[in-house]
C-alpha cells in the first residue's frame, strides 16, 4: 500500500452527518453502485458526477456524525475517495470508513489553507499532510485499522483470515469476584468482564464476544451480500443473533423495501437465525423488551441508536454491516476502551419535565461532538428515580453527542425489569476509584422543557425561547419516546380534547406490546378522538420513512432523536425535537406549548 | 311504472338536460384537490366538504404540500376541512340524507346510493366550475333497475356480487342503476353501489321496491377478483375473473381496508376468519380501518389486538386504494390482493407489480397460504 499519495481536495465544514453524505431516503437503494451517485446530493449535488478516484475530502470536526449507515462510507469508497482529513470523526463512521478501505486522518489546521480543487499530499510514514506549501501533522493510525485498509477493507481482510484457517480464540469471562474489582468505569467494567481481561485503561483495544447481535432490515440486503462476498457458510452462533424488520416494515418505499424484507427472510433461513421479529416494533425497543440486551452484557447492532440499552447497564454500540458480517462469522468484535464522562443528575425532575429534556439539555451543553468516542455514564438521585423507559430515552440520545455508549447503573428497577436478583447485576455500578475524564453535574430541579431546533440535535433551547412557534405536524413515537410511559404522558394531556383541524398529529407506538397496552389503557382511543392518526409500530418518520413527510418551510415537532436537514421532509423542512409532554401540549394548541402551563 | 328515483330527485325525466344545485360538494386529495387550484371562487362554502383522506400520513413532501393547499383553501372560503377521520365516502355515507345530491371529484360517489342519495362523479375541472357557481348540469341518464335476489352464499360478499353483476351485464355504461336489495344492510349496499359503477355506469342508488329490468341471483355468485390493468385511465376495462381461475397464484401481500374492506363489518368478518389461523410466513397483511370511528369500534371489540397477534400491520384510517409511497406498498415482481378499488400498474407501489381487487374473505384466505 502506498504510504505517500496526492489527491484533489473537496472541502466540507463541521458536523457533516451521514444524512448529508447519503440521505436517509437513498439509504435503502439496493446496490451501492446505484446509490453512490447521490452522495452529498443535498450539499454538493455535483459531487456524485464529478468526484474522481483518488480524491480526498478535507473537513472540520465530527465528520460522519449521525446514523450508523455504512453506506455513508461505502458510497465514498465506491466513488473513489481514498482519504478523509478532518479535525475529528464520528466513531461509527470512523470504523466504517476504515472497514471500507478509506484512510482517515485527524488534522487541525489544513482546513484554513485549502479550498476545493487544491491538491493535498499525504505522507503516512511521516504523519503529515501538505498543501499550498504548508505542512500539518496528522494523528497516527492504529495498526489494526491500517492493516484492514492495507488488505483492501474489512471484507477482504476477513476473507483472508478465513482462508488462513481462522479459529476463534477460547475465551473466558471474568468471574463474579473479578468483575467486582474497583477502579473502573462502567464501560471498562462491562468490557473487561466480557473480554476476560483483568486490567484495562482508555485507549486499550479489547476483543469482545458480544452476547447479542442485532440486524435491522435496512441492512439485511447488504449484510447478506457481504456474508456471501466473504464466502461465509455459517455464522458463529445463530442463537446470539436477532433480525428485526422495523425500518422498512411495513414496506413503504415501493422500489426498495420489499427487497429488504426478502433479504431478511433469506438471511434468517440461510444462517439459521430463529430470533426474527417482523413488523413487531422498533428494534431498539424490542431489544430490551424481549430482554435480548441485558445488564452487564455486550450487545451490538447495525444502528447508531444501539446505545439505547445502556439504560439498563448494557454496553452496546452500533457498527456497520461489513463489521457485523465479520463479527457474526468470528463471534468477535474489537473495541477501544473509551474515556468516560460521569454525569451526575441531582434533584428531582419537576412535573412536565422529562428525561428527554435532561438529555437535550446535556446535548445542548456538550454539543454533537462533546461525547466523541466516550462513555457517558449517568448517576445521581434523578438518574435512579428515572423509570427504565426514561433511562432508555437518555441512553438512546447519548449517541447524538457522539458517545460510544450511554450507561446507567444497574439498580433494583433494572433487576425488576429483567426479573433477575439485584445481586446478579449490582456490580454494574460506579465506584469512587474509577477515573473519569470529567464530571458534569446537573441540578434537574430547575430544569425546564428543552427543544432541539433546526437544524441540528445540539441546537437546544429552553422552551421559553421557542414558545409560540407554529407547528404543522407533531410526531409522537420512535425508540426514543414511543414507550407506554411516553404515550401515557401524552394521553393525559390530550384526554377529552381535540387538536386543531389543521394540525397533523401522528402517533406511532414503539412496539406491538406497547400498542396493545395503549389500546387496553384507552390511550389509542384518546389519541384518535383527539384527532391523531395511528400508525403501526415501526421506525416511521424518525428515520425519514414516508409517515408524515413534510414540505418546504413546514415545521414538525417530533419526539424522535434527530432533526438533520431533509430527514423529515425536504431540505427546507424545519424539524424540532422535544419530550412527549411538549409534543402533546403543542399538538393541542398548534404552537410550541409548555406542558406545565396547561 | 314508478318514476325512477334519480328522475324524482332531479325533477326531470331521462334524456332531458337539468341544471341543479347539489346539496354537497366533495373535495378530497385523491385527485379532486386539483379543483381547488382551478376554482377562483366558492359560491356556497357551507355545502363544501374538504377531506384529506388519501396518503395519510403523507408519504412524500408533495402530499404535504397538497395538505397545505387544501387547508389554506378551506380557511380562505370558510369551508369545513377534515383530516384524520378516514375515508370521506364512508364518513359521508352516514351523514347524507335520502334524496340528497353530492357532486364529488372522485370515482366512487355512487357509494352514497346505499343511503338513498345521489352521488355524481365529475372531473376536477368540472368540480372547480361547480365550486365557483354552485350549479351542475347534466342529461338525466336512463335508469336500469336491478333486483338482488336471494342471499349470499357463505364466504361470498357483496363485492363478489357486484363483480358477478359486472361480468353478466356489459351494457350498463352511462346508465343509472337502481338497486333493490332489501335483504342487505347499509354496508353491503355501499360496497355494491361503489363497485357496480366500476365499468362505467353513471351512478347507483338503492330503493325499497320496483319492477326490475335485471335480476342478480346471489345463490349463483362466487368469489371474484378484478385483475391488473395497465393505466389508471383503463381501470374500467380491467379484467374480472372468478377466483377459481386464479387459484394457486402466489401473492406476497394483502390489504383489507377502505370503504370496501375496512369498515367495522368487514373487520368483524376478517376477525372471524383469522381465528385459529396463522399468517403465512412471507405474507404481509395490512389492515386499514375505513374511518377513525371504525378503528375505535374495532379496538373496543378486541379486533385490532387480534390482528396484531396475527402478525398484521395496522395502518392509519383512510382511503388506501392508491398508495404509491407509504405503508403497505409492494415491490418489483410482487402481487398484492386488496379490497381497494384500483388495480392499475403502480397503484400500490412500483409499476412492475400486480394488484388484484377481491373481497375481505379472499384476502384473508390468501394470508393463510400466500396464494389465491
Amino acid at each position: 500500500m502506498e504510504k505517500v499519495f496526492s489527491g484533489r481536495i473537496w472541502t466540507f465544514g463541521n458536523d457533516i452527518d451521514t444524512d448529508t453524505i447519503i440521505p436517509g431516503k437513498r439509504g435503502t437503494i439496493p446496490t451501492i453502485e446505484e446509490m453512490k451517485k447521490y452522495a452529498f446530493e443535498l450539499l454538493k449535488p455535483e459531487f456524485g458526477s464529478t468526484v474522481r478516484p483518488g480524491d480526498i475530502l478535507v473537513a472540520g470536526s465530527n465528520f460522519g456524525c449521525g446514523s450508523s449507515r455504512e453506506q455513508a462510507a461505502t458510497v465514498l469508497s465506491h466513488n473513489g475517495v481514498r482519504c478523509i482529513i478532518a479535525k475529528s470523526f464520528a466513531r461509527i463512521f470512523f470504523r466504517n470508513a476504515f472497514n471500507s478501505g478509506i484512510i482517515l486522518l485527524t488534522c487541525d489546521g489544513i482546513q484554513d489553507v485549502v479550498k476545493g480543487g487544491d491538491i493535498v499530499t499525504v505522507d503516512l510514514e511521516q504523519h503529515k499532510v501538505s498543501a499550498n506549501g504548508k505542512e500539518f501533522p496528522v494523528g497516527a493510525i492504529p495498526q489494526n485499522l491500517f492493516d484492514i485498509v492495507a488488505h483492501g477493507g474489512l471484507i477482504a481482510d476477513t476473507k483472508r483470515r478465513l482462508a488462513g484457517g481462522f479459529q476463534p480464540e477460547p475465551h473466558k469471562e471474568l468471574d463474579d469476584r473479578e468483575r467486582r474489582w474497583k477502579g473502573f468505569t462502567l464501560a471498562e467494567k462491562i468490557l473487561r468482564k466480557n473480554a476476560g481481561v483483568e486490567q484495562v485503561k482508555p485507549g486499550d483495544i479489547v476483543i469482545s464476544h458480544p452476547d447479542m447481535f442485532m440486524i435491522h432490515d435496512i441492512y439485511t440486503p447488504y449484510l447478506l451480500d457481504t456474508l456471501h462476498q466473504i464466502g461465509a457458510e455459517k455464522i458463529f452462533d445463530p442463537d446470539r443473533v436477532t433480525i428485526i424488520f422495523d425500518h422498512c416494515m411495513p414496506t413503504a418505499v415501493a422500489k426498495n423495501d420489499s427487497a429488504h424484507y426478502v433479504a431478511g427472510l433469506e438471511l434468517a433461513k440461510e444462517y439459521g437465525i430463529e430470533k426474527i421479529h417482523i413488523g413487531e416494533g422498533i428494534c431498539h425497543s424490542l431489544m430490551h423488551e424481549k430482554k435480548y440486551a441485558r445488564p452487564g452484557c455486550v450487545a451490538t447492532a447495525t444502528d447508531s441508536h444501539t446505545t439505547t440499552y445502556g439504560g439498563a447497564g448494557c454496553f452496546c454500540s452500533g457498527i456497520g454491516t461489513a463489521e457485523m458480517a465479520a463479527a457474526l462469522i468470528t463471534g468477535e468484535l474489537w473495541f477501544k476502551i473509551p474515556e468516560a464522562i460521569k454525569i451526575v443528575l441531582n434533584g428531582h425532575l419537576p412535573k412536565g419535565v422529562l428525561s428527554k429534556d435532561v438529555i437535550l439539555k446535556i446535548l445542548g451543553d456538550i454539543k454533537a461532538d462533546g461525547g466523541q468516542y466516550k462513555s457517558l455514564e449517568f448517576t445521581g438521585p434523578a438518574a435512579h428515580e428515572m423509570s427504565m423507559d426514561a433511562r432508555f430515552t437518555v441512553a438512546n440520545m447519548a449517541l447524538e453527542a457522539g458517545a460510544k455508549c450511554g450507561l446507567f447503573e444497574a439498580d433494583q428497577k433494572t433487576a425488576d425489569y429483567y426479573g433477575v436478583p439485584l445481586s446478579e447485576i449490582d456490580w454494574v455500578t460506579m465506584d469512587e476509584e474509577a477515573q473519569y475524564e470529567k464530571v458534569l453535574t446537573y441540578d434537574v430541579n430547575e430544569l425546564e422543557p428543552q427543544l432541539s431546533c433546526p437544524q441540528g440535535v445540539d441546537n437546544v433551547h429552553p422552551i421559553r425561547e421557542v414558545e409560540g412557534t407554529p407547528m404543522d405536524e407533531v410526531y409522537l413515537g420512535s425508540c426514543t419516546n414511543g414507550s407506554i410511559e411516553d404515550l401515557a404522558i401524552a394521553a393525559e394531556i390530550l384526554k377529552g380534547k381535540h387538536v386543531p383541524e389543521t394540525m397533523r398529529f401522528i402517533v406511532v407506538p414503539a412496539t406491538n406490546a406497547v400498542f396493545k397496552e395503549a389500546i387496553r389503557r384507552g390511550y389509542i382511543r384518546t389519541f384518535i378522538e383527539a384527532g391523531a392518526v395511528i400508525c403501526h409500530p415501526c421506525c416511521g418518520l424518525c428515520c425519514g420513512m414516508p409517515y408524515g413527510l413534510m414540505y418546504d418551510d413546514e415545521r414538525i415537532l417530533s419526539t424522535a432523536n434527530r432533526n438533520f436537514i431533509g430527514r423529515q421532509g425536504t431540505k427546507k423542512t424545519l424539524s424540532y425535537l422535544c419530550s412527549p409532554a411538549v409534543a402533546a401540549a403543542t399538538a393541542l394548541t398548534g404552537v410550541v406549548t409548555d406542558p406545565r402551563k396547561l | 311504472m314508478a318514476t325512477p328515483l334519480i328522475e324524482r330527485i332531479l325533477g326531470a325525466s331521462a334524456g332531458t338536460v337539468v341544471s341543479f344545485q347539489p346539496d354537497w360538494l366533495l373535495v378530497t386529495n385523491g385527485v379532486a384537490h386539483q379543483a381547488v387550484l382551478e376554482a377562483q371562487n366558492v359560491a356556497q362554502p357551507a355545502k363544501v366538504q374538504l377531506y384529506f383522506d388519501h396518503n395519510v400520513p403523507t408519504g412524500d413532501p408533495e402530499a404535504s404540500h397538497v395538505f397545505d393547499i387544501l387547508r389554506d383553501f378551506a380557511k380562505k372560503y370558510g369551508i369545513a376541512f377534515h383530516q384524520a377521520l378516514g375515508s370521506a365516502y364512508e364518513c359521508l355515507l352516514h351523514i347524507v340524507q335520502p334524496g340528497q345530491i353530492l357532486v364529488g371529484g372522485g370515482s366512487h360517489a355512487s357509494i352514497l346510493g346505499a343511503a338513498g342519495a345521489l352521488g355524481i362523479d365529475v372531473s376536477p375541472l368540472e368540480l372547480a366550475r361547480v365550486l365557483e357557481n354552485g350549479n351542475y348540469q347534466l342529461v338525466v341518464p336512463e335508469t336500469l333497475t336491478v333486483k338482488i335476489q336471494g342471499n349470499l352464499p357463505e364466504g361470498i360478499s357483496s363485492m363478489d356480487a357486484a363483480l358477478q353483476f359486472l361480468t353478466e351485464n356489459k351494457d350498463i355504461s352511462g346508465k343509472m342503476l337502481q338497486i333493490i336489495a332489501p335483504q342487505w344492510n347499509l354496508h353491503q349496499k355501499s360496497v355494491f353501489c361503489s363497485m357496480v359503477c366500476g365499468t362505467g355506469a353513471f351512478s347507483a342508488v338503492c330503493v325499497e321496491a320496483g319492477i326490475p329490468d335485471r335480476v342478480l341471483k346471489l345463490d349463483g355468485c362466487g368469489a371474484m377478483a378484478i385483475g391488473p390493468c395497465d393505466r389508471r385511465e383503463n381501470q374500467k376495462k380491467a379484467p374480472i375473473f372468478p377466483i377459481s381461475q386464479l387459484r394457486g397464484r402466489s401473492v406476497e401481500a394483502g390489504q383489507i381496508g377502505g370503504y370496501t374492506g375496512g369498515t367495522i363489518e368487514d373487520l368483524r368478518r376478517a376477525d372471524r376468519l383469522i381465528q385459529g389461523k396463522q399468517l403465512a410466513k412471507g405474507f404481509r397483511l395490512s389492515v386499514c380501518p375505513a374511518t377513525s370511528a371504525d378503528y375505535i369500534k374495532a379496538m373496543e371489540e378486541g379486533i385490532i389486538e387480534h390482528f396484531i397477534d396475527y402478525g398484521a400491520q395496522i395502518q392509519a384510517a383512510g382511503d388506501r386504494s392508491e398508495v404509491r409511497q407509504g405503508a403497505g406498498v409492494i415491490g418489483r415482481g410482487e402481487t398484492l390482493v386488496t379490497t381497494g378499488l384500483y388495480t392499475y400498474a403502480g397503484c400500490m407501489g412500483v409499476p412492475d407489480s400486480s394488484v388484484y381487487t377481491a373481497s375481505v374473505e379472499t384476502v384473508i384466505r390468501a394470508s393463510w397460504t400466500k396464494s389465491l
